[in-house]
C-alpha cells in the first residue's frame, strides 16, 4: 500500500480512554482532513495528549475506532505517514546533533534530507555540536527536527513550545507554518489560545476528554478569548443589547449587566450610543481557565454557582453554540441571545 | 479498510519498537556514543583491576584448583568487571526510558530486532576492556605467563562465559528505573559473584552452597575463563549451562520489551 486514502486524513468515533477512574478521551469524534492546520486547544487534564498518543499508535482506545490517512494509527506512524514531537522527551546524550538526525532519517525510506531539515529548524549552526550541551530552546528544536526527518504527511506536536524562549517560540513557529505550506497537515496540542489563534486555521477545543467547541481560530476566540463588559443599567433589556455589534452575550444581574463581546471596543461604542445611562462601566479580558469552566460546566441552571461568573449565555450542556463554530451535539441553530435570557431568568 | 481484526491485533502486540526496518545505521551510532564516555566504565574496569592488584597476594602462593593463584585470581577479577561492562547498558536503557527517547523510537520504523541488536553489541562490546585490562594486568604486573594458545582460550571462553549477562543487562534496564539501577545492579554482581565462587573456589565451600554455585551463570563465566588455566574446558555441560542462561535471560529481556513498548 502506498499512501492511500491521503484525503481521509484522521477520522475518529466514540473514542475513549479511560486511567482508572479518570476517563481521559470520553467519546471524541474527530475528523481532520489532509493539508488542515488544527490546533488542539484545551487546560491541562483535558485529554489532548492522550488522545495525540492513541492517534500515533502509542495508547490504545478502550473503545471507539480511529483511522489515520486509513490505517491503523500505529501503522502509520511506523511507515513514516505520521511523525511527532512529543510534550515530554529528552535526546540521547554523546552524539552530535546531525549524528542524530541522520540516524532517525535512515531510518525511514524517503527521509527529508538532513540539510534541510537542519536548515527548516534552525540548527544548521549546531549541527557538529553534541545533544548533551544544549540549551533547552536547542534541544527542543531539534527534537522538532527528528520529527520533520521523516517528512510525514501529518506532523503531530505536542505543546510543542514549552520550555522555548521567545525567539526559540517565533522561529519554531516559522518552521511549522513553512512546513504546513507545503500542504501537509499540522496538528498541535496547546493550552496557550494566542498560539491556536495564530497558527491553526481551525481549532478544536477539549474539556474533559470531549471536544467542546470545533470551528475557525476567529469563531473559537470570540468564545473563549472575547472581554467581558460590565457595567451598571436599570432596566436593561437583553434582547436589543444582544443586537449590538461585537455581542456575543448578554447577561442581567438585577441592576448589573454583564456584556460579552468578542470586539469590545465596537461593543461598548455601540453600548454608548444606545444606552447612555450605562454608568460603573468596567472592561475585562477573559480568562482563558474561566471560559473553559464556563464552556464545560455540565449544568448551567445556577450561573451565580460558578466561580469566575464567566457564563455569557454560550453554554448549553456542556456545548456551545455561536456562530459558525460548529459542535457535533445538538443543532447549532438556537440563537445565543435566547439562552442569554434563559440564563438571565 | 485496513482496520481488520489482523491488523489490530498485530499493531496491538508484537514485540517491537517501531516498524520492521533492521537499520545498521542504529547500530553504528549505538556503538559509537556507548564508547565515546569511557569514564563511564571506570568503575566497572578500575574497581576490579585495584582489587586484583591488592588481593591477589593475600590469597598466599599455592595453586587454586590447579592454576597459579596470580592467573585464577586474574580470571576471576575479569569477569567480575566484565559482568558490570555488560550491564552499564541498562543504565543507559533506563535512562532513555526515563527521558521519553524510547516513546519517541516507537515512533519510528525501526525494528525491535534492530533496537535490542544495538543495546546487545554495546552491551557485549563493553564487557572486553574489562577483560583485556585485568589480562595485561596479569601479565605484566603479576608475571602470569602463559602460552598464548591459552591466552587465547581465556579470552575467547570467558566472551562464551559473559553471554548470559548481555540480556540480563537488557532486561534490568527495562525493568527498574534508573535511579534504583545502580544500587541493584551492584547487589545483583556482588550476590552473583560471591554464591557462583568468583572470589573463592566452589571447592572450598560447603556441599549445599556449592550445589548452588553451579546452578549460576556466574560460576559457569569463571569457570569457563579458568578451565584452560589447566588445559580443560567447561565441555558441554559448561556450554548448556551457557545457553540455557542466555535463553532464559533472552526470553524474559524479550518479553519485558515488549511490554514496555507496547501501546498502552
Amino acid at each position: 500500500m502506498t499512501k492511500p486514502l491521503l484525503d481521509a486524513g484522521i477520522r475518529t468515533r466514540g473514542l475513549r480512554k479511560s486511567f482508572g477512574p479518570v476517563r481521559a478521551v470520553d467519546g471524541l469524534d474527530l475528523d481532520i482532513v489532509a493539508g488542515e492546520t488544527v490546533a488542539l486547544l484545551g487546560p491541562n487534564g483535558a485529554g489532548k495528549s492522550t488522545t495525540i498518543d492513541i492517534l500515533l499508535g502509542l495508547a490504545r482506545p478502550d473503545a471507539g475506532e480511529i483511522t489515520v490517512f486509513g490505517r491503523q494509527p500505529a501503522d502509520a506512524t511506523r511507515s513514516g505517514l505520521v511523525s511527532a514531537m512529543l510534550q515530554s522527551g529528552g535526546l540521547i546524550g554523546h552524539v552530535t546533533v546531525r549524528e542524530l538526525i541522520s540516524m532517525t532519517g535512515s531510518l525511514y525510506r524517503r527521509p527529508m534530507p538532513v540539510d534541510e531539515v537542519l536548515g527548516r529548524a534552525g540548527i544548521t549552526g549546531i549541527g557538529q555540536r553534541r545533544t548533551n550541551g544544549l540549551s533547552g530552546g536547542q534541544t527542543q528544536r531539534v527534537r522538532f527536527a527528528l520529527a520533520l526527518v521523516a517528512d510525514p504527511e501529518l506532523l503531530v506536536l505536542d505543546e510543542p513550545t514549552v520550555g522555548m524562549d521567545v525567539e526559540s517560540r517565533r522561529a519554531f513557529w516559522a518552521a511549522m507554518r513553512d512546513f504546513a505550506a507545503s500542504g501537509r497537515t499540522v496538528l498541535f496540542a496547546t493550552h496557550y489560545l494566542e498560539e491556536a489563534d495564530e497558527f491553526a486555521d481551525r481549532v478544536v477545543l477539549m474539556a474533559r476528554g470531549r471536544i467542546v467547541a470545533d470551528g475557525p481560530a476567529t469563531a473559537i476566540k470570540a468564545i473563549v478569548g472575547g472581554r467581558t463588559i460590565r457595567c451598571t443599567l436599570p432596566g436593561a433589556d437583553p434582547d436589543r443589547l444582544a443586537l449590538l455589534p461585537g455581542v456575543t452575550a448578554v447577561e442581567l444581574r438585577g441592576d448589573g449587566l454583564v456584556l460579552r463581546a468578542a470586539d469590545s471596543d465596537a461593543a461598548l461604542r455601540a453600548l454608548l450610543a444606545a444606552e447612555p445611562a450605562a454608568r460603573d462601566i468596567e472592561v475585562s479580558g477573559a480568562a482563558l481557565e474561566d471560559a473553559f469552566i464556563a464552556l464545560t460546566t455540565d449544568a448551567p441552571d445556577h450561573p451565580g454557582s460558578v466561580p469566575g461568573s464567566a457564563h455569557n449565555g454560550s453554554v448549553h450542556n456542556g456545548s456551545v453554540h455561536t456562530g459558525s463554530v460548529h459542535t457535533g451535539q445538538t443543532t447549532p441553530t438556537d440563537q445565543t441571545v435566547a439562552r442569554g435570557q434563559e440564563l438571565a431568568r | 479498510m485496513s482496520a481488520t481484526h489482523k491488523d489490530a491485533a498485530r499493531a496491538a502486540g508484537s514485540p517491537r519498537i517501531g516498524g520492521s526496518a533492521l537499520s545498521l545505521t542504529y547500530l553504528r551510532l549505538e556503538v559509537l556514543r556507548a564508547f565515546r564516555v569511557p569514564r563511564q566504565y571506570i568503575f566497572t574496569i578500575a574497581m576490579p583491576l585495584v582489587l586484583y592488584l591488592l588481593l591477589s597476594s593475600a590469597y598466599g602462593t599455592d595453586p587454586v584448583e590447579g592454576a597459579p593463584v596470580a592467573a585464577w585470581f586474574m580470571v576471576s577479577m575479569a569477569v567480575f568487571g566484565a559482568m558490570g561492562g555488560a550491564t552499564t547498558v541498562g543504565g543507559r536503557i533506563a535512562i532513555e526510558r526515563e527521558i521519553g527517547w524510547t516513546r519517541q523510537l516507537r515512533l519510528t520504523p525501526l525494528s525491535g530486532a534492530s533496537y535490542l541488536g544495538g543495546k546487545a553489541a554495546t552491551a557485549f562490546l563493553a564487557s572486553i576492556p574489562s577483560l583485556l585490562l585485568l589480562y595485561l594486568a596479569g601479565r605484566v604486573v603479576k608475571h602470569v605467563d602463559l602460552p598464548l594458545s591459552t591466552w587465547a582460550g581465556v579470552f575467547g571462553w570467558t566472551l562464551l562465559g559473559l553471554l548470559p549477562f548481555v540480556p540480563l543487562g537488557i532486561l534490568i534496564g527495562h525493568l527498574v528505573k534508573a535511579e534504583t539501577l545502580g544500587p541493584l545492579s551492584g547487589a545483583l554482581f556482588t550476590v552473583l559473584a560471591l554464591l557462583g565462587g568468583i572470589w573463592f573456589p566452589v571447592s572450598q565451600m560447603p556441599h549445599a552452597m556449592a550445589s548452588i554455585a553451579k546452578a549460576l551463570p556466574s560460576y559457569w563465566l569463571a569457570e569457563a575463563g579458568r578451565e584452560p588455566l589447566a588445559g580443560h574446558t567447561v565441555g558441554t555441560h559448561g556450554l548448556l549451562m551457557i545457553a540455557l542462561w542466555t535463553a532464559i535471560f533472552s526470553a524474559a529481556a524479550i518479553r519485558r520489551f515488549s511490554r514496555d513498548t507496547r501501546p498502552a
